[in-house]
């Protein structure tokens, strides 16, 4: 498939969003599990047509903040609005405008992986023919028709992140919000993905990627943010917050606990 | 090694069990109670010395065998109860199977079930105090007879675990192997009665086992007290042969996994379309009646739910048959009050998938509602065949109005009582793909608690239709049962429709909390 064909059948946001209303402003977000601080004080704004990457060591609070942004777990403290719309009052309206791809929870997987995107649409509110019809484009889109019978549980990991991507696009969100979507995906389908969610950003959609990969976000996100121990260490467009640098070695810097040492003496075995 | 891989597995253990305090006070409960069992058959096989010995062989025999066949059957149907120290996970360590093979024969025989079982093989050997011969030769053949349970055992598994690699075969196997086991309470019952003339043949039923592998080794004792030397010679040929024959199968099953590990996934299903998804409305609340009906076509733990209900109508026409017919009288009654709380577990196995309907934003009412719809179409039919079929058998035509009101009543009442409290409360269940018999991690007291408490304030507000029922019943007046018929439909309808309102509500405020929990409960 070639890339002309792919952009059009991706379902594009209305572009009507009032003029500097950010796609995510998070105002001085708290959560702690027990004596744990998550996320610590985090303010984060995602301009409306960005493609902004969140990167952060293992347990830094892109997972956390992600789910408190998306309305799936309850903050302690602070405000999230989305497109203007406060997430935690008006749960409703904020959860329609944005498509998620959480990390770490599971899908209805004895469902198909048609029935499952169908079932994403349908819980939307949409009606029958307009999820069928997205349906059928994304699974086309995504490379996944022949499996659109199969169910989902005997998927590979990689067409689960798949038809997962699908399920957050079917309502076309005018956020979108993947957390790891590049995880256990081979590189022709990352590469996929990439366009389609590049397409997405050029139609007027806002995507927010979390990753590990500093290779990826640095080459795919004009904008991005470190995270490190619940705080924002730095944000901005890419070439700012790597300034000169490569993401990496910059992501490095701010988060530290980089060792230098080549390991244990017998571990080299000549 | 093998000291290495014990430690190990009771590390594994004791950190299993110090997870919470809830755990630690149902394991010390449960180990009481084991403890009391124990010591209930110890004295038993004291008594039995005292009895002729005939009796005291028997009793090793047929015992001896049910425990071999326990330990082959048990973990077949319990698939991944006790993998902490599956093949699987230690395939990537350079261990040679030989040393393996020991390893796991000894950590079998010291993990809770291999420990019980030795002590009370051990224990036979009190059951020949007054036969010199033969209490010396009791603690060999009980070595060997415990030893034939774990190889069995581990022996069964390790064959089972290439067979079943395959996800469909393993569920179906999960919910079929389950109904003889459900059944095996009117069994029993059957068996209870007619022991008199059963236990007529127990000493040829014995003799007949104790030639098998299962009754050989626990037959060696009993066959040197009643002069029988040749045939105690021959049985412990038998019983090792069994042991050397289960040890090499084992080996070489264990040299095969170790090496090309099981692959699943082979043989996905396909299927055509969107299924449940064309029946129903193109709405929220249809989509979600879509969802589960998929759900208790494909999903085990749905259907395995279910198994229990022909149980209860073979045991109910048993009952009649043996003499007292009310337990058929009430099939239709008890059929809903049984259906009517299996709701409650819903949202528990959704599990984390639950996020889908948190992060689409679908209004709780319509979750719950969709839940209710899938439900009523499928018990509302079973309550009705298990009320009028019985009465119309048992020529009781007029109760059938009473006895309908009570199980709408119960049913609906159910209905709403259950959607409020699967928005409230979590149960412990099996994760997707887990045996549905299986259970998990954590299924404490206060689960079974408010269990009850849901069944308790569902008959509670069907006071009204079961008085009425009860009167119609009773008195024998029609007028009565149609009353409770009507007063059933209707209250039992408000009720269900408050209750769906009141817990999607709940589940509008507390769904952020549900997740957490349903989270938690996956160790995620």
């Amino acid at each position: 498939m070639t890339e002309e064909a792919a952009t059009p059948v991706v379902p594009a946001p209305a572009t009507s969003s009032p003029a500097g209303v950010p796609a995510l402003r998070i105002r001085g977000l708290r959560k702690s599990f027990g004596q744990k601080v998550a996320v610590d004080d985090l303010d984060l704004e995602v301009p409306a047509g960005s493609f902004y990457g969140l990167v952060g060591p293992n347990g830094a609070g892109k997972t956390t903040t992600l789910s408190m942004a998306t309305g799936l777990l309850r903050p302690d403290a602070g405000t999230i609005e989305v497109l203007g719309t406060d997430v935690w009052r008006d749960t409703v309206k904020a959860k329609s405008l944005v498509g998620v791809l959480s990390d770490g929870v599971a899908l209805f997987d004895r469902l198909t992986g048609e029935q499952l995107v169908t079932y994403h649409g349908l819980l939307n509110g949409m009606d029958r023919e307009t999820v069928a019809q997205r349906t059928n484009d994304l699974l086309e889109l995504l490379d996944l028709k022949s499996a659109g019978g199969t169910l989902v549980v005997d998927y590979s990991a990689g067409m689960t992140k798949k038809i997962a991507l699908a399920c957050a696009l079917v309502h076309a969100p005018r956020l979108l919000v993947l957390d790891e979507p590049f995880e256990s995906v081979d590189p022709v389908s990352a590469a996929n993905i990439r366009d389609i969610l590049a397409g997405y950003v050029r139609g007027g959609g806002t995507v927010i990627v979390s990753s590990h990969s500093m290779d990826l976000v640095q080459r795919m996100c004009d904008h991005v943010a470190v995270i490190g121990a619940g705080r924002l260490l730095a944000a901005g467009t890419t070439d700012e917050v790597r300034a000169g640098s490569t993401l990496e070695d910059r992501f490095v810097e701010l988060v530290g606990g980089r060792q230098h040492n080549e390991g244990p003496a017998w571990l080299r075995t000549s | 090694m093998v000291a290495h891989l014990l430690s190990l597995r009771f590390r594994l253990m004791l950190n299993g069990i110090r997870r919470s305090p809830m755990v630690l006070v149902s394991t010390i409960l449960g180990a009481l109670w084991g403890l009391f069992i124990l010591v209930g058959l110890i004295i038993g096989m004291v008594a039995l010395a005292f009895a002729e010995p005939q009796w005291a062989w028997i009793t090793a025999v047929l015992g001896g065998a049910l425990a071999v066949l326990g330990w082959v059957i048990v973990p077949v149907l319990f698939r991944g109860m006790d993998q902490s120290l599956s093949v699987e996970k230690l395939r990537t360590f350079p261990i040679p199977p030989q040393r393996l093979l020991v390893a796991l024969l000894v950590v079998g025989l010291l993990g809770v079930p291999g420990i019980v079982t030795a002590i009370v093989g051990l224990a036979t050997t009190l059951s020949w105090l007054r036969e010199p011969v033969a209490l010396i030769a009791a603690p060999f053949a009980a070595a060997l007879g415990v030893l034939i349970c774990i190889a069995a055992s581990r022996a069964f598994e390790s064959i089972g675990a290439a067979l079943a690699a395959g996800r469909r075969y393993r569920e179906v196997m999960g919910v079929i192997v389950f109904i003889p086991l459900i059944l095996l309470g009117p069994i029993i019952a059957l068996a209870g009665s007619s022991l008199s003339s059963i236990s007529g043949d127990l000493p040829r039923i014995a003799a007949i086992v104790s030639w098998t592998p299962l009754g050989a080794a626990w037959s060696i004792p009993g066959d040197l007290a009643l002069g029988r030397p040749l045939e105690a010679l021959a049985k412990a040929g038998i019983a090792l042969a069994t042991l050397a024959l289960l040890i090499l199968l084992w080996r070489r099953s264990l040299a095969t996994l170790l090496v090309s590990p099981p692959t699943a996934g082979s043989g996905a299903k396909r299927s055509k379309g969107l299924g449940p998804f064309n029946w129903y409305p193109a709405t929220p609340t249809g989509a979600v009646a879509a969802r589960t009906t998929v759900y208790w076509l494909r999903d085990p733990r749905y259907g395995g739910s279910l198994v229990v209900l022909p149980a209860l109508a073979i045991l109910a026409v048993f009952v009649a048959v043996t003499g007292s017919e009310w337990f058929l009288l009430l099939l239709g009654p008890i059929f809903a009050a049984t259906l009517a709380i299996t709701l409650c577990a819903e949202v528990s196995y959704d599990g984390t998938a639950f996020a889908s309907h948190l992060s689409t934003g679908v209004s709780g009412v319509a979750d719950r509602a969709g839940r209710v719809i899938t439900l009523g179409i499928i018990s509302v039919p079973l309550v009705t065949i298990a009320t009028v079929v019985p009465q119309i058998v048992l020529g009781r035509s007029a109760d059938i109005p009473a006895l309908l009101g009570i199980g709408y009543g119960l049913l609906l009442t159910g209905f709403g009582v259950s959607s409020v409290a699967s928005a409230r409360f979590l149960l412990p269940v099996p994760a997707a793909g887990e045996s549905p018999f299986k259970t998990p991690p954590g299924s404490s007291f206060t689960s079974q608690i408010s269990m009850l408490a849901t069944w308790a304030v569902v008959f509670a507000l069907s006071i009204p239709e079961l008085v009425l029922g009860a009167i119609s019943l009773i008195g024998g007046q029609m007028i009565f049962g149609v009353a409770a018929l009507v007063v059933g439909v209707v209250l039992g309808s408000v009720l269900m429709v408050v209750g769906i309102r009141a817990g999607g509500a709940l589940l509008d405020r507390r769904g952020p909390e549900l997740l957490t929990s349903l989270r938690r409960a996956r160790g995620a």
